[in-house]
């Protein structure tokens, strides 16, 4: 077999494996407890608490990654190596560990401050933005700074020669330069927080129409052996996922076609 | 104009010491080197890219060694031009005056003058990814002017295009350098647009300062051999200092088969080289007999017609030079008639000569 025909095998082996995955969601699939699943009070619930929570942690973790990415991106400093590996740190650790993590700060002294006098994060709304922030900062923080990167230097340098500051490089050739990549990056780092499961689940436990996320309701809703209703959640969230993939996939076409 | 005062900066691993060079108002100065020379790492310590670490740059009495990049007011066209592909060419020549808030009524005259010398009229509202090369170097050159700058800055601009585009550009910035009495900086690898453009050249091999004169005496008493290797003069020949006298030296060099008199200074018994401008050759012969002091050379002759000139090989059993000779010529047809032949007589005039201490 050729290196060609191999490939190309083994790319429509990896489509047909999830395909075939999907597809199988619909052995258990009943239109009327589809329709009663999708509309239900706790559904759209659910729906609008992971729109939500992942929006805000998205906006925060954006807030934090843009300049975190553009300082890792164009200068050298002390501690960039730390920084860049500490960077994995989410991605090498299970969101599960990283949730327990963030429940055991909550349980020595400082943490216990922050909740008392600062914000309640254990099993409220701001545990479940806290536990999705902390997932994709790094992630964040990783596809903004490849945003930058692709930004020549030298337009910032020939911008400052014509008399920009720095704050008006950023905004008026750094950021229009990154625009792409960086909502690209930023439909994905929803997308995963809009997913994310493990550490949600530890910081704000699965309370349903309390801290009943998608994923977690997928997860309480298979506990309780109630497949059709399992197949549904997971329906709304292959749905809510393909369509911001495909979104940054026509974001990123459109960069390198710019 | 611009001054720089024992320069020295880094840029990584590498480093350039004892920069010193001066460019007068009005004037083009280029700096002249091979890849990796530190050309562009002096670019940027003028820039204000790279910090520096010791000396000093002056530009109009100022110094600008601690300034920021955007209160040096330089203009600046890099290689890649760095025009900003998410602008317009309007947006893009504008961008320094809006930078800088810089009211309409001092710049709108300006801006229409630019616009006209150089011919982008038609091209203000299009796109950058439309335009050709040649119209981009046009844009970019225009939009580093725009700012008023007091010296501007080419770092290659032209080595991507074509020669007939190159040149039409080098006598748009000879116009411009006139119109606006414009101070510029030119950093490039390439002797012809060095000569074209420059009133005077900086040397700099692996990041030192070879030579900073007149383009002249660069070409003609290239300061090292370095030099004299990167300007392509390949007829080097070693020789010994036999006497001294006020301001001219006699040297024993056993390949030219002479002892010869230079002008210059250097003590008895030193070594150096003598060298031979690869295009001031004459051929000697029954019609043509030698002039008073020439050196004459008796040997071989080849000839390699090359696009413009015609390279000559000499050889005998001492030496070997190459000199060229513009295509048109008449010599070129006299050497025509001796290709190949040995016993053919050259002769060389003492302008033809220049001396380099031996390193």
């Amino acid at each position: 077999m050729s290196l060609k025909r191999a490939s190309i095998t083994a790319a429509l082996a990896v489509l047909t494996l999830y395909a075939l995955l999907i597809v199988s969601l619909g052995w258990f699939l009943d239109g009327t407890i589809l329709s009663d699943t999708l509309f239900s009070e706790r559904t759209l619930f659910a729906v609008q608490l992971s729109l939500a929570a992942a929006t805000v942690a998205t906006s925060l973790a954006i807030l934090l990654a843009v300049p975190a990415a553009y300082g890792l991106s164009r200068y050298d400093f002390r501690g960039k190596a730390a920084a860049e590996t500490v960077l994995e740190f989410p991605i090498i650790v299970s969101p599960a560990a990283l949730g327990a993590i963030i429940l055991i700060f909550f349980n020595n002294p400082l943490g216990e401050w922050v909740q008392n006098h600062v914000m309640q994060f254990v099993f409220t709304f701001a545990g479940i933005v806290l536990a999705q922030f902390v997932t994709i900062l790094g992630l964040s923080v990783r596809m903004l700074k490849a945003a930058f990167d692709e930004v020549p230097v030298e337009l910032e340098t020939v911008a400052r020669t014509l008399g920009a500051t720095p704050r008006h490089v950023f905004f008026t050739v750094t950021l229009p330069q990154a625009k792409n990549g960086m909502v690209a990056a930023l439909i994905l780092t929803w997308a995963k927080a809009l997913g994310e499961f493990g550490a949600t689940m530890m910081v704000a436990g699965t309370m349903a129409m309390r801290t009943e996320t998608i994923p977690v309701a997928i997860f309480m809703r298979l506990s309780s052996a109630d497949i059709e209703g399992t197949v549904a959640m997971i329906l709304v969230l292959v749905f809510i996922g393909l369509a911001a993939l495909y979104t940054a996939r026509r974001v990123l076409e459109r960069k390198s076609h710019a | 104009m611009l001054e720089i005062k024992d320069m020295a900066t880094e840029a990584g691993d590498f480093s350039l010491d004892g920069i010193n060079l001066s460019v007068d108002a009005g004037k083009c100065h280029a700096v002249l080197g091979p890849s990796g020379s530190g050309k562009s790492t002096l670019l940027n310590a003028v820039l204000g890219v790279l910090p520096i670490t010791a000396g000093c740059v002056w530009l109009d009495g100022e110094d600008i060694s601690r300034w920021p990049i955007e209160r040096r007011n330089l203009g600046y066209v890099p290689q890649h031009l760095g025009l900003f592909p998410h602008l317009s060419v309007r947006d893009n020549l504008l961008y320094s005056v809006r930078a800088r808030k810089i009211p309409r009524i001092d710049w709108q005259t300006l801006f229409e003058k630019m616009v006209e010398v150089t011919g982008i009229g038609h091209l203000l509202e299009r796109r950058i990814a439309t335009l050709s090369g040649g119209e981009r170097q046009r844009v970019a050159l225009v939009r580093a002017l725009m700012g008023n700058s007091r010296l501007v800055l080419l770092d290659e601009p032209f080595t991507a295009l074509n020669e007939s585009l190159r040149q039409e550009l080098w006598w748009l910035v000879k116009e411009l350098q006139r119109e606006r009495e414009l101070t510029v900086l030119l950093i490039t690898h390439d002797l012809t647009e060095a000569y074209f453009l420059a009133d005077n050249i900086t040397v700099l091999i692996d990041g030192q300062q070879e030579q900073s004169s007149d383009t002249v005496s660069v070409y003609h008493s290239p300061a090292t051999i370095a030099v004299a290797d990167f300007l392509g003069i390949k007829n080097l020949f070693s020789a010994t200092i036999v006497s001294l006298t006020a301001n001219h030296i006699e040297v024993d060099c056993p390949v030219l088969g002479h002892r010869i008199r230079l002008s210059g200074n250097a003590p008895v018994g030193a070594r150096i080289r003598i060298g031979i401008l690869p295009d001031n050759v004459a051929l000697r012969d029954a019609l043509h007999p030698p002039r008073l002091g020439e050196i004459l050379l008796t040997g071989r002759v080849r000839l390699i017609p090359m696009k413009s000139h015609v390279d000559i090989r000499f050889e005998n059993s001492d030496c070997t030079l190459v000199v060229h000779i513009s295509a048109s010529e008449r010599l070129v047809k006299r050497f025509m008639l001796v290709d190949n032949q040995v016993g053919v007589t050259i002769g060389l005039p003492k302008t033809a000569l220049f001396w380099i201490p031996d390193e």
